[in-house]
């Protein structure tokens, strides 16, 4: 593959992974955001299968297919499982409404974009250019974890967060040591199913799962 | 301009012109047969013009000038975007003198006189209609506008021509986020602009489900007609900007004949595949509920802002 | 030695997997066992190391230095006494009803795995794995404070989780630009500390910048520093009480400790006034704000909670300072910080299954009531108070000095004042529960005194260590040439 299709196959991906960041914003069906929150993994994931090829690092490759079946089937499996169990299909408004926090998003993109700049700089290049969208994705998932209010979605939110700084480990480094990606996969698995079993607790005591009743703990 | 150029430009807005209700006609019948009805014939938006064209003029006594100026202006201004697109060829009428912003506000000026003239007659029923689309004007206009930014940015300026020799000459740059992105913020803006779902239904026959045919309730007879022209042509237009944009293959570059033949024909074709998308889309969705508009056009300006931001970044 | 090195994280793993039987008084015997094993490793590696030396396995994934060393002291001896305590604590859970025989069995792996990912984290040389390991505390933890199947505890650990992930996950990222810095302008990209020290004079401070702040943000939100310490209150306060004897005593300054290590390398790279003045800003306000809320107080774990985010702004202040007298009060100060909080929330555990409330309002007279546990927890709070001869009075003086002579003055006063606030606010508190007249017959209560061997014990290595460092002496000076300027 040339390195000029494989540097517009990373854009594409890049981007894709930001657009599935404002769906996720957007939409308010839980279904929907976690699906999102899948294609956005597998975007992740064939960042980290290009970056491999144009490298010629093995460690890539094998952190390439391990984030995508981790991030885009096993963990939405396991959220979509949770969603079935606590019963609440759809969001509740947000704390602030769905046009503002879109607007946050871009607002916040254009953040990330002045922030990652120095980052670019140290090694400019058309694959590190591309470390702002991580940075945005980061804080799209920030975003989704402060101001929704469905504990799913936070969890949403959280992973989202994880893939923004996947995107920018691959984009910088073309992947860390590869017993730190499996511990680091290791980690995001076993937090989500904490979750999972707390999000479980939380619809046995609270009988939902909005975020708004955890308040009574506070001085 | 050479007398090639003029007799391409002219060629462009006579084809526009007879072919916008035929575009109309045929999106409607696509949408009765797959619904299971026969359908009128394509060609039954010209018979419906004709009839209006005839009929006497009924003006209410409580309307001014507006109201009877309004159809007028309103499609006076979609002419003249007519007469700006580059449709069969990238050279136009008014190509040199108008660019996509140019364009963008000609639309909005049809938008806004047609809202007076809802508010003119005094009606609830216009008045709804007239805040209904200025609210979805104000919010599609952003987007719009960044989308066009994107696109420019690509081809270095905002001229309709500059930008479809642009992609007629690097294809492969099409594939890139912004231009998927703009494009999307595009598709959006023409849904919503035109009156199509799921944002309004051009079907409906209830009128507080109504935006556009709400603020055209009160006319009747050769105003109603220009009125529907108007819309027809409008629709056709902003079909026809996204072939310019992103799809302008076929496009004449020279003066000769068979280039123009091959442009119109390769126009027609992309116009009605579209206009059958926009009509299969139809059947499919259903109306979004009206405060739940402004969040599809904030996720349209979003993807237009995207567009802009991914444009920077990945240079 | 490297075999003990490597043992001293795999004990408590295997004693964790025993635990997972169904046989219980097994299990605890092992699990006590292995505690007092990882204490007598880390005595053994202490004076291996105490001379400078370094102890290295598998390319610097296990790598034992003085500082490293001083850490398995700390969390053998506070998991020595939370692990003796917690024998007792959950037999008494289960009598009353409180948790099930599945709860104790989960407990029981669960502080064992807690124990060893904590040894992991000090004892390796490669970032990633450290952060790996810091990530996997927070996993551990997470059924611990939701150990009671209460609203309030579901609560706790749902932000408890989440708060400390999203944390983490910002140290995550400053991770991998450290990585990403190494890779340009040095001939090898390493995450290992070691050669991180020697090369820092040339990686890129821009990056650099980001990096160590991105990471000073995650692990702050670990070490429950102001203003990312929303979690702390909740989650140590609905645990069971050794477990957050485990988790205020010896979690923090673990991530104190991987604080301490980014230090060293920032202070190369990018001079020391970068994390000088963000370690003080976080520490002062960690002190300002504990003081605050600590005056209001109606909860006395919750007081313990908030006393712990003191003593943490206190290290935050003393590492900022970075000489050599700030960072030996600072590992002092972890040492006994550990012990007496191990030993002041074990007591208030005895407390909880004796009265069955948190509220300080419904607990009074204990001293009347119940002297031991009174008397104990007394003496815990005056030790976290910092008064003779506990050891903290010895390590916040020495921090105090440090402070003074580093023309912190100003930032020194500021603390005092916040120390005062928080002398005052305890001292009301503790009288409030620990005096007065007992309202009705005084029993003898049920439980037997043995529970308080260990706390008893601390409190008496606490006194002794504010005497006399003894064999600690050559330890603590190598860890402090580690880690200070």
């Amino acid at each position: 593959m040339s390195d000029g299709t494989l540097f517009r196959l990373l854009e594409l991906a890049v981007g894709l992974s930001l657009v599935c960041g404002f769906v996720a914003l957007w939409r308010r069906g839980l279904v929907s955001i976690i699906r999102a929150l899948a294609v956005q993994g597998a975007a992740v994931a064939s960042v980290a299968l290009l970056l491999g090829i144009h490298e010629g690092q093995v460690q890539a490759l094998v952190a390439a297919v391990l984030l995508l079946v981790l991030k885009a089937i096993v963990i939405p499996r396991v959220l979509i499982g949770v969603v079935g169990r606590t019963v609440e299909y759809r969001e509740i408004e947000p704390l602030i409404n769905i046009p503002t926090l879109l607007l946050a998003g871009a607002v916040t993109t254009a953040i990330a974009y002045l922030a990652g700049r120095h980052l670019t700089a140290l090694a400019p290049g058309p694959v590190t250019q591309a470390v702002p969208i991580g940075m945005a994705v980061m804080l799209l998932g920030f975003l989704l974890l402060v101001f929704r209010r469905k504990a799913v979605t936070q969890v949403v939110g959280f992973l989202m967060l994880e893939n923004g700084v996947a995107l920018v480990a691959f984009l910088t480094t073309a992947g860390l040591p590869l017993v730190i990606e499996l511990g680091a996969a290791l980690d995001l698995l076993l937090v989500v199913l904490v979750l999972q079993v707390l999000a479980g607790r939380m619809v046995r005591q609270f009988g939902a799962t909005d975020l708004n009743q955890l308040m009574e703990l506070r001085d | 301009m050479t007398p090639a150029a003029v007799a391409i430009g002219m060629l462009q807005v006579v084809v526009l012109v007879a072919v916008a209700p035929v575009l109309a006609g045929v999106m409607r019948t696509i949408r009765s047969r797959l619904e299971g009805r026969q359908g009128p014939s394509p060609l039954q938006p010209w018979r419906d013009l004709r009839k209006l064209l005839r009929k006497e003029r009924l003006i209410t006594q409580q309307a001014s000038w507006v109201f009877v100026l309004a159809p007028l202006v309103l499609v006076a201004s979609t002419l003249t975007v007519a007469a700006v697109i580059p449709t069969v060829a990238t050279t136009t009428l008014l190509g040199d003198a108008v660019d996509l912003i140019g364009v963008v506000y000609l639309l909005l000026t049809g938008t806004v006189v047609l809202a007076l003239a809802g508010l003119d007659t005094g009606t609830a029923f216009g008045g709804m209609g007239s805040s209904r689309a200025m609210t979805i004007a104000a919010l599609a206009e952003p987007a719009a506008l960044l989308a066009i930014f994107a696109v420019s940015l690509r081809a270095g300026s905002s001229s309709l021509a500059a930008i479809a020799e642009t992609t007629l000459s690097d294809p492969v740059g099409l594939a890139s986020p912004e231009t998927l992105l703009a494009f999307g913020a595009v598709a959006v803006v023409t849904l919503a602009e035109s009156g199509r779902l799921p944002i309004d239904n051009p079907s409906t026959h209830l009128e507080l489900t109504m935006i556009h045919e709400a603020m055209i309730l009160e006319y009747a007879g050769p105003d109603l007609g220009l009125v529907e022209f108007a819309a027809q042509l409008r629709l056709t237009l902003f079909l026809t900007l996204i072939c310019t944009l992103f799809i302008p293959w076929g496009m004449a570059t020279t003066a000769t004949a068979a280039a123009v033949g091959i442009g119109v024909a390769a126009w027609l074709v992309k116009v009605l595949l579209l206009g059958a998308a926009v009509a299969i889309l139809e059947v499919g969705l259903a109306k979004v509920r009206l405060f739940r508009v402004p969040e599809l056009l904030a996720a349209a300006f979003i993807l237009s802002f995207l567009a802009v931001v991914v444009s920077f970044f990945l240079q | 030695m490297e075999t003990v090195a490597l043992l001293v994280p795999a004990v408590p793993a295997m004693a964790g997997v025993i635990a997972l039987t169904q046989w219980r008084r097994l299990a605890t015997w092992v699990g006590i066992a292995a505690t007092a094993l990882v204490l007598a490793g880390g005595a053994t590696l202490g004076v291996a190391t105490a001379g400078g030396d370094v102890v290295e396995r598998f390319d610097g994934m296990v790598r034992v230095d003085a500082l490293s060393a001083w850490m398995i002291v700390l969390i053998g001896v506070v998991a020595l006494i939370a692990t003796i305590y917690g024998a007792g604590y959950v037999s008494a859970e289960l009598a009353q009803g409180h948790t099930t025989a599945s709860g104790a069995r989960t407990y029981g792996v669960l502080v064992q795995w807690f124990v060893a990912a904590m040894l992991v984290a000090v004892s390796t040389d490669n970032l990633g794995v450290m952060w790996v390991a810091v990530e996997a505390t927070t996993i551990v933890t997470a059924f611990l404070v939701g150990h009671r199947h209460t609203r309030a505890s579901v609560e706790a650990s749902w932000k408890y989780v989440v708060i400390a992930s999203v944390g983490v996950t910002m140290a995550f990222l400053g991770t991998v630009l450290v990585y990403f810095a190494t890779r340009h302008g040095v001939p090898d990209a390493t995450l290992r500390w070691s050669e991180l020290v020697s090369i820092a004079g040339q990686l890129d401070p821009a990056v650099m910048r980001t990096a160590v702040g991105l990471l000073l943000v995650g692990y702050a939100t670990k070490a429950g520093l102001a203003p990312l310490h929303t979690w702390l209150p909740d989650a140590h306060s609905q645990a069971p009480a050794p477990v957050s004897a485990l988790m205020s005593g010896v979690l923090l300054s673990v991530a104190a400790y991987t604080i301490l290590r980014v230090k060293v390398v920032a202070d190369i790279t990018l001079g020391p006034g970068y994390l000088r003045v963000l370690l003080l800003i976080a520490g002062v306000a960690s002190v300002l704000l504990a003081a605050g809320l600590l005056l209001a107080q109606a909860d006395y774990k919750r007081l313990l909670a908030y006393s712990s985010i003191e003593h943490m702004g206190l290290i935050a202040i003393g590492a900022a300072i970075g000489t050599p007298l700030a960072m030996a009060g600072v590992l002092l100060h972890m040492l006994g910080h550990g012990i007496a909080k191990a030993v002041a929330f074990c007591a208030s555990g005895e407390i909880l299954l004796e009265s069955g409330t948190t509220r300080i309002a419904d607990t009074s007279a204990l001293l009347a009531r119940r002297p031991l546990i009174g008397g104990t927890f007394g003496l815990a709070l005056l030790a976290l108070l910092g008064f003779p001869p506990f050891s903290m009075f010895a390590s916040e003086l020495a921090i105090f000095r440090a402070g003074f002579a580093a023309d912190l003055g100003w930032v020194m006063l500021l603390t005092t004042a916040g120390l005062l606030v928080v002398f005052a606010a305890v001292l009301v508190h503790g009288q409030r529960m620990l005096l007065g007249r007992p309202a009705a017959e005084a029993d003898t209560g049920s439980r037997s005194r043995a529970v308080m061997i260990p706390l008893v014990g601390g409190l008496v290595l606490a006194a002794g260590l504010g005497l006399w460092l003894g064999p600690l002496r050559p330890l603590i000076d190598s860890a402090v040439s580690v880690v200070s300027l």
